[in-house]
């Protein structure tokens, strides 16, 4: 299969999943509470896909190496933003506070 | 039941949505570099953040894209992505079922992260559900048109913009916003603690499945975790 191919296929297949799951409770099983035993399994889904999308774009610089340290500025930065969001529940001064200090701590590492 | 559309309450929407743009603008942007870099012609590129309207999601599609990986692959990860949306859906449904059909078709097209984060409160706090709809409706269609505005800047000045600004950084640090007011609760901790720790050692798995992995061990480790907790109440 092509790469275009490839791409149209899942914009139409994930835009469909997208939809039907946003749908889901509030219009297609609009007559029936969550099941409690999913509700419990889907309660902890932003949690958990959140963080595995997060963690790897903090802590690996460059293909697979992983830096822990305060060399990695994007972890300071990830602390920094992360101690805000939780300080002020601010999308805005998240973004802010987590660039400023990306910028300076690459900066001070030069 | 038809709530008339009411013009004060969309634009209180679309106002209060406004300073979220901050963080969404770079971050379509980033999803028009990264479909355009992984190989997507700029029509698909765009047709991703209209059809698709998920920044995890087009992001996820273009780093699998870019590996190479197969269809199935690309869909299936998506599909786990995208399940915190039924989360979504399921906290939002008390408050939109007394609408009709075509306000909850459009109003759930709209559902975001950000949207969700932003109106969930005001259904709380205020039973007024035709304001209500229409905030949400303002918010929510102001995050589409500006993210189809950011994709499309993305895909054409993306090649411009210096590797040093990082801009992609912008992806975790939309997430982190959302994901921290979360932490406040132990059983949330440790599905963050654990997803996390996950996905630094699965790192090595082949076509980025230590997503999907690390994000069901999490969740598991949260069921786990409740039902423990569960039994000592």
């Amino acid at each position: 299969m092509s790469k275009e191919a490839t791409i149209w296929l899942a914009i139409f297949a994930v835009g469909a999943i997208n939809y039907v799951a946003r749908l889901s409770f509030i219009a297609l099983f609009a007559r029936r509470d969550m099941p409690p035993l999913l509700g419990r399994a889907l309660k902890h889904v932003p949690a958990a896909m959140l963080t595995a999308i997060v963690v790897p774009a903090v802590v690996f610089v460059g293909q697979g190496v992983l830096r822990l340290d305060p060399g990695n500025a994007k972890l300071i930065a990830a602390v920094a933003a992360l101690a805000v969001a939780a300080w002020r529940q601010s999308t805005t001064l998240t973004i802010v506070v987590g660039m400023a200090v990306l910028w300076l701590a690459q900066y001070a590492l030069r | 039941m038809r709530p008339h559309f009411s013009r004060p309450a969309f634009f209180e929407g679309v106002r209060d949505m406004t300073p979220v743009l901050i963080g969404i603008v770079p971050f379509g942007m980033v999803c028009g570099i990264a479909a355009v870099s992984a190989g997507a012609s700029p029509l698909a590129a765009l047709a991703m953040s209209a059809i698709m309207f998920s920044g995890a999601a087009q992001i996820v599609a273009a780093q699998l894209l870019a590996a190479g990986a197969p269809l199935l692959v690309i869909v299936l990860s998506c599909l786990v992505v995208g399940l915190r949306f039924l989360v979504y859906s399921a906290a939002m449904a008390p408050y939109l079922r007394p609408l009709d059909h075509r306000w909850r078709g459009i109003l759930s097209f709209v559902l975001t992260d950000q949207a969700f984060a932003g109106t969930i409160q005001r259904f709380r706090e205020s039973g007024d559900l035709r304001a209500n709809a229409s905030y949400f409706l303002g918010g929510g269609v102001l995050l589409w048109v500006v993210w189809q505005l950011a994709t499309l800047a993305g895909i054409l000045v993306g090649q411009v913009i210096p590797a040093s600004w990082q801009l992609e950084f912008v992806v975790p640090l939309c997430f982190l916003a959302i994901l921290a007011p979360l932490l406040r609760d132990r059983v949330t901790l440790l599905v963050v603690a654990v997803a996390g720790v996950a996905a630094i050692a699965l790192d090595d798995m082949p076509m980025r499945l230590s997503l999907i992995c690390a994000g069901l061990i999490g969740i598991a480790a949260g069921a786990i975790a409740d039902t423990f907790r569960g039994q000592h109440e």
